[in-house]
């Protein structure tokens, strides 16, 4: 069973993001809920296509006070090349140095050249308690557009306080 | 208070802590309360989004903390942009909509830029700051 497979809370990682500045997962969240994506890099053509596809869906994130992240082993300057071209406007974290990849269980050992993350999704309340997780290695594992806008729906509703009409 | 005597509200993380000194500040502020226009306007939603997509990520490390200037609980009357040199700053999105000013400054202080890709107010306060 991989460490992940075990966690309730997601560890509150301390990464630069895109532009080198360093944060806190718990920082980004900031109330919100999240959907947190580790995603193996911008070479791999399945990612390119998944992150396509929350670049959709970030539309939908801006005007739902609700966070998008995803951490790859890609260096910030690297990342920030990736997200310009995708057109993405959510946040990367970078995990060059691999320091959360044993922790949580999530080195992929099929790629012995990159050395990256195994694609997995979890989405978040915002004080990082796991709602539910995705085995992203299969492409077909990962979360659809929908079972995303699914979860977030449902972790508001938990933790907005006015969710229900009076 | 703006030097044209307009009454705005920045984000309040940003003159909360202790002041950094010797910072440059971009100010793109309404010449007047007339000219404000509503923070729900696609072009003053735009500028958000180029902020998020481009602007933060071109000043880099200089960035010392960006705010929106609230009129009132609806419209946007400017932005200021606060950063450790003068650079860049003919490049400011938010010069579309209202004209810049370059002016030292000693009394903002450093806040993490928004994560996005939210792009909406907490509870009317000014973009990016508030949390519920």
């Amino acid at each position: 069973m991989s460490a992940v497979a075990t966690l309730t809370s997601l560890p509150d990682l301390a990464l630069p993001d895109h532009t080198g500045r360093e944060r806190r997962l718990s920082e980004v969240a900031g109330g919100d809920p999240v959907a947190l994506f580790f995603s193996r890099g911008w070479w791999c053509p399945k990612e390119q296509r998944y992150l396509r596809g929350l670049v959709v869906i970030q539309e939908e994130f801006e005007v739902a006070y609700s966070k998008l992240v995803v951490v790859s082993v890609d260096p910030p300057e690297v990342q920030a090349a990736f997200r310009a071209g995708l057109g993405a406007r959510f946040l990367f974290l970078s995990d060059a140095n691999r320091q959360y990849l044993d922790e949580l269980g999530l080195r992929e050992h099929t790629d012995t050249v990159h050395d990256p993350y195994r694609p997995a999704a979890f989405t978040l309340y915002p004080d990082l308690a796991i709602h539910r997780v995705y085995n992203g290695y299969w492409f077909w594992g990962r979360p659809t557009l929908e079972e995303i806008r699914r979860d977030m729906r449902a972790i508001s509703a938990a933790v907005r306080t006015d969710w229900e009409l009076d | 208070m703006l030097a044209t005597g307009l009454r705005v509200r920045p984000d309040p993380r940003c003159i909360r802590r202790q002041p950094v000194q010797g910072l440059w500040a971009h100010v793109c502020a309404a010449p007047t309360r007339d000219e404000a226009l509503p923070y729900d306007h696609p072009e003053v939603q735009q500028v958000r989004r180029d902020a998020l997509a481009w602007w933060i990520p071109l000043l880099g490390s200089s960035l010392v903390c960006l705010t929106t200037l609230a009129l009132d609980a609806v419209n946007y009357a400017g932005a200021i942009t606060v950063t450790t040199e003068p650079a860049f700053f003919e490049d400011d999105p938010f010069a579309r909509l209202f004209p810049g000013a370059v002016v030292q400054t000693d009394v903002f202080c450093h806040v993490p830029p928004p994560a996005g890709p939210a792009i909406e107010r907490y509870a009317g306060v000014a973009w990016p700051g508030g949390m519920f």
